[in-house]
């Protein structure tokens, strides 16, 4: 009896733990320098993704603006050292940089040998890459001490190349269906990579982290905000250059949006429900993405009055879309605030195409890149709004990471099974006689 | 009274014509020279190019208005001009050319270019040159030829080509009698120094046909005419059966939007959606040219049908696509 007294009184202090831990602590939020990690590294990493592929196809066609891509893409890499120093010091950032910089080159080998369809120069560009993922993967798995393992670290690494020269083979291949599906993947995966190595680094260094945890559910919502809100600017600006240029994949780009408003309207249904959902939807497409392939069309028709008209919907679509955020968030964001975020997204990408029109691509590619750094202001401020709505679903940031070690074996020759149940049965009339005080004490 | 100043007016009123057509001209070439509205003079090319890119020729509509077709392959400088090795087989050698409207009925001969680098012209003034080196008739580009407006001792065989009208036929034929028919888009002259070279003979998307003529003043001691006219003409397509005309795939209701693939051929203006409520009587609800998002929206589409059709530059309509929507 006196194994079953220990097991009672610890089941018993579990028990009571659990639930007085999520209920004392209000303080919910996606705001924990763990999150902020990840949402940096969420930022830069699919920044590189969009800028990647945009420069091979636009390098591929000899657009005016390849070389102003391939500036923004470089100035990305430079971005994340920084980032890298803050954790691992100034001599791996170098390291870092040296790396992860000379790997954009590679790019330019597979664009070449597209252009002059010379399978030399691709086997030897696929060479350059398969020695980056090699070199970058034992760096990643030393800088974290194995906590992202090699392996691991190599095989996210040739993932992420692989969606990049499948985005820009199918593009030369003009099947965009499929370089748009893999686009959107690909896009996916940094965000896939970025918790992983977010995951990894906190887990190796918790102090510097104050003990959170960069895959909390609030820092995962925060990051599924930030991938659909700058997912949502990387097409539109995309979207509207190559209806600019009426290019052959321009209908390409337009159902790669209409699929990501499926994927946003999931994740609203997933948090407000399907009638939540369908007013997103409702409001996101009507005065949203079609008012702005309405301005490339004012734009090619060269329509001064359409253009204002369009400009009109966007201005409608920051006030309707506030409202509905700040209904949805009941109040946690404050539906003007949200608005005037939203129609500060909708000026950066006016400035972005205009600038791309009137031929600034140097301008044009600067407020690419505010805008979509824009876009991960609107992740953590709206998500923050969505945990401080809902504590409850969100905030398990204290939650113990395994069960707790609750017997030393002393009974296992009696058959362990019976415990279990007996275990089992105190657990239920504790959690009963709990909730039963708790009613008590309401009243 | 009331008489009396109707006359007077009239009197006046034609004394005052008859004085502004003194002196604009209109009698010194006696009647021959009646005014062609059609006829444009250019003075300075340069200018003249760049405000007809930011007008007309960038974009026209069609249908009354109902879809707007943008035409950037119309400039006429761009590098990116591709020759589609498809159409290239098209191009006929022309032996004939015909005019209903002016009663041209001549040969054609092939000309080249001659050592002062001008384009070469037949001897015979009742006989007109291709230019051999460039673009055969039926064929993506500018195929020119040249025609003299009159001999030492009479007209020749371009004499009447100034009286042409836009939407004029102008026939070309080769030796085994294969035919393409041109439709005159305008007519400009130029000053003989002073002639957009490139816009004439350089490349272009479109299947065109320039005749070149002299015209203006014959200026005695230079030998020739000062001004060039230039008689623009685009290849007649033949007309399309109804059921060539594909129609949008893979209409989709998502949301708000009605969807659609594009339809990627040459001859679509554009799409037209049809919307309708329990599946019956529909009625058409919008027009989408071919440049813009091909979408539709509406806010109730989650209770209505729809269907789309491809309308082709002559306006023809495609059979429906499938119908889409809940009833």
């Amino acid at each position: 009896m006196k194994h079953l007294k220990k097991v009672l009184v610890l089941m018993m202090a579990f028990v009571l733990i659990v639930p007085s831990v999520s209920m004392a602590n209000n303080s919910a939020t996606v705001k924990t320098p763990a999150s902020e990690l990840r949402a940096s590294l969420d930022q830069l990493l699919s920044e590189h993704f969009v800028l990647a592929t945009t420069y091979m196809m636009k390098s591929y066609e000899d657009a005016e603006d390849a070389d102003q891509v391939w500036e923004k893409l470089d100035q990305n890499a430079k971005d994340m050292t920084p980032a890298i120093a803050s954790v691992y010091g100034e001599e791996a950032a170098a390291k870092f940089e040296e790396i992860f910089r000379g790997h954009n080159d590679y790019s330019d080998g597979f664009v070449e040998a597209a252009k002059n369809d010379d399978e030399e120069a691709r086997e030897m560009a696929e060479a350059e890459v398969d020695e980056f993922v090699n070199e970058f993967g034992s760096f990643l798995a030393t800088a974290t001490e194995g906590n992202l393992s090699e392996e691991a670290a190599k095989e996210v690494l040739a993932a992420h190349e692989e969606d990049v020269v499948k985005v820009f083979d199918h593009y030369v291949n003009e099947e965009y269906e499929q370089a748009y599906a893999t686009y959107r993947e690909g896009f996916q995966r940094m965000f896939d990579i970025s918790k992983a190595l977010s995951s990894a680094i906190v887990t190796q260094m918790p102090d510097q982290f104050e003990n959170t945890k960069a895959d909390a559910p609030a820092a995962d919502l925060r990051s599924n905000l930030n991938a659909l809100a700058s997912e949502h600017f990387a097409l539109a600006v995309l979207e509207m250059q190559k209806g600019y240029n009426q290019s052959a994949d321009y209908d390409f780009v337009t159902w790669a949006e209409n699929q990501h408003t499926q994927d946003f309207k999931a994740a609203i249904e997933s948090i407000y429900g399907q009638e939540g959902a369908e007013q997103f939807e409702q409001v996101w497409q009507q005065d949203h993405i079609n008012a702005q392939s309405d301005l490339v069309t004012a734009a090619l028709e060269e329509d001064e009055e359409a253009r204002k008209m369009a400009e009109e919907s966007l201005q409608m679509f920051a006030e309707d879309f506030g409202a509905f955020l700040g209904s949805a968030t009941e109040g946690n964001l404050p539906a003007e605030a949200a608005t005037e975020a939203v129609w500060m997204h909708e000026e950066q990408v006016l400035k972005t195409f205009d600038a791309y029109v009137e031929g600034d691509y140097e301008a044009a590619y600067t407020s690419f890149r505010e805008g979509y750094g824009f876009m991960f202001g609107i992740g953590e401020t709206l998500g923050d709004a969505i945990v401080k709505q809902m504590p409850d679903q969100f905030n398990q940031e204290m939650m113990p990471e395994e069960m707790p070690d609750t017997g030393f074996g002393g009974t296992s020759d009696q058959g362990l099974s019976t415990w279990v149940w007996v275990a089992f049965g105190l657990l239920a009339a504790a959690s009963a006689s709990f909730i039963y005080m708790r009613r008590v004490n309401q009243k | 009274m009331k008489i009396g100043w109707r006359l007077y007016f009239t009197v006046v009123g034609l004394v005052a014509m008859v004085m502004v057509s003194y002196e604009m001209n209109v009698w010194t070439f006696g009647s021959e020279t009646e005014a062609n509205p059609d006829l444009v003079r250019v003075e300075n090319v340069s200018q003249s190019l760049n405000v007809q890119e930011a007008s007309s020729d960038d974009k026209r509509e069609i249908l009354d208005g109902e879809f707007t077709v943008l035409n950037k392959d119309k400039d006429l400088n761009d590098e990116k001009v591709v020759k589609d090795k498809e159409q290239s087989d098209a191009g006929i050698i022309p032996s004939h050319i015909h005019i209903p409207s002016i009663g041209v009925d001549a040969p054609v001969e092939d000309v080249g270019i001659l050592d002062n680098g001008q384009m070469g012209v037949p001897e015979d003034p009742q006989a007109s040159g291709w230019f051999e080196p460039g673009t055969q008739p039926g064929n993506r580009g500018n195929a020119v030829i040249a025609g003299h407006v009159d001999s030492r001792t009479g007209p020749a065989v371009f004499y009447d080509l100034k009286k042409l009208q836009i939407g004029d036929e102008i026939k070309i034929q080769d030796k085994e009698g294969d035919e393409k028919v041109y439709i005159v888009e305008k007519l400009e002259s130029y000053p003989m120094e002073d002639s957009p070279i490139e816009k004439i003979f350089g490349s272009t998307n479109e299947k065109r046909l320039n005749l070149i003529t002299c015209t203006g003043e014959f200026v005695r001691d230079r030998g020739g005419h000062q001004d060039r006219l230039v008689v623009y003409s685009k290849l007649k397509e033949p007309e399309m059966d109804q059921k060539d005309i594909t129609p949008p795939a893979k209409v989709q209701v998502q949301g708000t939007f009605i969807t659609w693939h594009a339809v990627r051929e040459d001859y679509v203006a554009g799409y037209r959606v049809y919307k309708s409520k329990g599946g019956e009587d529909f009625q058409k609800v919008a027009s989408i040219s071919k440049h813009e998002r091909k979408t539709f929206v509406d806010a109730a589409a989650s209770e209505h049908q729809y269907y789309v059709t491809t309308v082709n530059q002559d306006g023809q309509e495609s059979s429906p696509s499938e119908i889409v929507g809940q009833k």
